[in-house]
């Protein structure tokens, strides 16, 4: 199952809505970044507010996405990470440092315009 | 034989009690003999006594019954569970040695009497041992569920802003209640900038500073940011000498400074208005 | 339901292993939080059955001691095993190129933790949750 990526002006939209198996949180690595390049977005969100459990492994798929986005010039924002997740992520011990977070969508989008200074 | 018990008990009430008194003043638990006043003390031997003898008495039907009314009783006059055991202890020493004495115990039947002593004051042990415990059990089943309604709410104050204050020890299972609270109501709340307050935490050591570097670092996943707020300068130098590294943490000293630096996050003061004289 | 498995053979058995305790786990009454946990200990156990190992098995287990309720996890593999148990539970130790959260990781989210493993023979992981 692919997982779709919108697009908005400058902006990628995704929102993950389903439980994430390691193939498609890969495959959706590929397809991210493919998009990036094809648009030359320059902002992406991704909401994970249907998400209910991020184990290390997405986690890492996540992060890296987050980092390589960068490389290619599009700041990404994660939006919407459920409490429970969040707990469960800091307890593992993986804080995502320097990725940037939302509570929502909307706020996850100001963010990037600000980020981008508009 | 166990009439026999009985009877002598009936014809001696009054001599048992008396020497039983005395018997456990003298060995008691002093420290507890000595805060009860003797008239206090007088009422509750006199309640005790008559439990154990309307327990050795009454007819046989339905034993187990009234012995798990009669330890509650017991458990009701409120001394201590060492005392009590003492007591029943006791109790039977001075019925047997009167009893010794007046001929009604033999060197003949000493083994028949014997067991049926125990066959009254076993169960009657035991079930005051397992009714203690289970009151024991229920208050400390209470107390942690008055300590769980303590656990913080957070409390919007301005939009985008949210209080939590926290109050008390923290303990490792009160500190996951508070961080769970802290993140469903940052979602619910949407609030951008938290304020938690630890005016009224008495101390802050490692554990609940690990707890609270814990809780700032899930509410930024969530996608907000965490001020620790209202440090007191004893606070601040048991955090520095333990070594404790709160850099994640935005910290002022008072929740004001702290709200102010919110409003200022969020882009927004407090301005006075003019008024008009 | 007092015991349930799923046998871990290929990737999407991570998959079915989480959901199997997330169900296990939300049926025996634990909150939404330790659900989370729950379900990302197993994740995270299955994993390892599966990147080490290659197969194995996730059984969930219903458990009560002194009047408490709880769930244990019990991870069995034949694999390789461990060969130096005290460097696998430290932390950001990890011999995949993942995080490293795994093991330690995975004795934070939960209450109990036990591991027994020998080289060649494999590895058992028990882990336990209480109902709070």
């Amino acid at each position: 199952m692919k997982i779709p990526i919108l697009k908005l002006h400058d902006c990628l939209l995704i929102s993950i809505q389903w439980e994430l198996d390691d193939e498609t949180a890969l495959q959706f690595q590929e397809d991210l970044l493919n998009k990036i390049y094809q648009t030359n977005a320059r902002g992406v969100v991704i909401d994970l507010t249907s998400v209910d459990i991020i184990d290390s492994f997405i986690a890492k798929v996540l992060g890296d996405v987050v980092h390589m986005s960068k490389l290619m010039g599009a700041q990404v924002v994660l939006t919407g990470i459920q409490p429970a997740v969040a707990i469960t992520l800091i307890e593992l011990g993986i804080k995502l440092n320097d990725v940037h977070t939302a509570l929502d969508l909307e706020k996850g989008l100001k963010k990037i315009k600000m980020e981008l200074g508009e | 034989m166990d009439k026999k018990i009985a009877n002598y008990i009936k014809t001696h009430k009054e001599l048992i009690l008396s020497r039983w008194k005395s018997e456990m003043k003298e060995q008691g638990d002093e420290r507890f003999v000595r805060v009860v006043s003797n008239r206090v003390f007088d009422g509750a031997s006199q309640q005790f006594i008559d439990l154990i003898v309307s327990n050795l008495m009454e007819s046989n039907e339905e034993f187990s019954q009234r012995l798990h009314k009669f330890a509650e009783n017991v458990v009701h006059i409120g001394w201590p569970l060492n005392f009590v055991t003492q007591g029943i202890r006791k109790f039977n020493e001075i019925i047997f040695h009167g009893m010794s004495e007046e001929g009604v115990v033999t060197r003949e039947n000493y083994m028949e009497f014997t067991e049926g002593f125990d066959k009254w004051f076993g169960p009657m042990n035991d079930e005051i041992l397992s009714t203690y415990t289970s009151t024991w059990e229920r208050t400390v089943t209470l107390q942690k569920i008055a300590l769980k309604e303590l656990s913080a709410q957070l409390i919007p104050v301005f939009e985008g802003i949210s209080v939590m204050p926290l109050i008390g020890t923290i303990d490792t299972e009160r500190a996951k209640q508070i961080m769970e609270n802290l993140l469903h109501g940052v979602v619910k709340h949407r609030s951008e900038v938290v304020l938690i307050d630890i005016t009224g935490v008495p101390i802050i050591d490692t554990m609940i500073a690990h707890h609270l570097i814990q809780a700032a670092e899930s509410v930024r996943l969530v996608g907000a940011k965490c001020m620790l707020v209202g440090i007191r300068p004893e606070i601040a130098q048991t955090i520095v000498t333990l070594g404790i590294n709160l850099d994640s943490l935005i910290t002022k000293n008072t929740l004001q400074a702290g709200i102010e630096a919110a409003l200022e996050m969020t882009n927004r003061k407090i301005v006075g208005v003019e008024v008009e004289s | 339901m007092t015991r349930s498995f799923v046998n871990i053979i290929n990737e999407w058995d991570i998959v079915a292993a989480r959901q199997l305790c997330r169900e296990f786990a939300k049926e025996l009454g634990f909150g939404i939080v330790d659900q989370a946990r729950i379900t990302t200990a197993v994740s995270e156990l299955a994993r390892n059955i599966f990147l080490y190992a290659n197969q194995g098995i996730i059984i969930v287990e219903k458990i009560e001691k002194d009047g408490s309720v709880g769930l244990i996890i019990i991870a069995e593999d034949h694999g390789p095993g461990i060969g130096n148990l005290a460097k696998a539970m430290e932390d950001g130790y990890s011999t995949s190129g993942g995080l490293g959260a795994g093991l330690p990781g995975v004795k934070r989210l939960m209450d109990d933790f036990s591991i027994d493993s020998e080289v060649g023979k494999g590895t058992v992981i028990k882990t336990a949750k209480w109902l709070r």
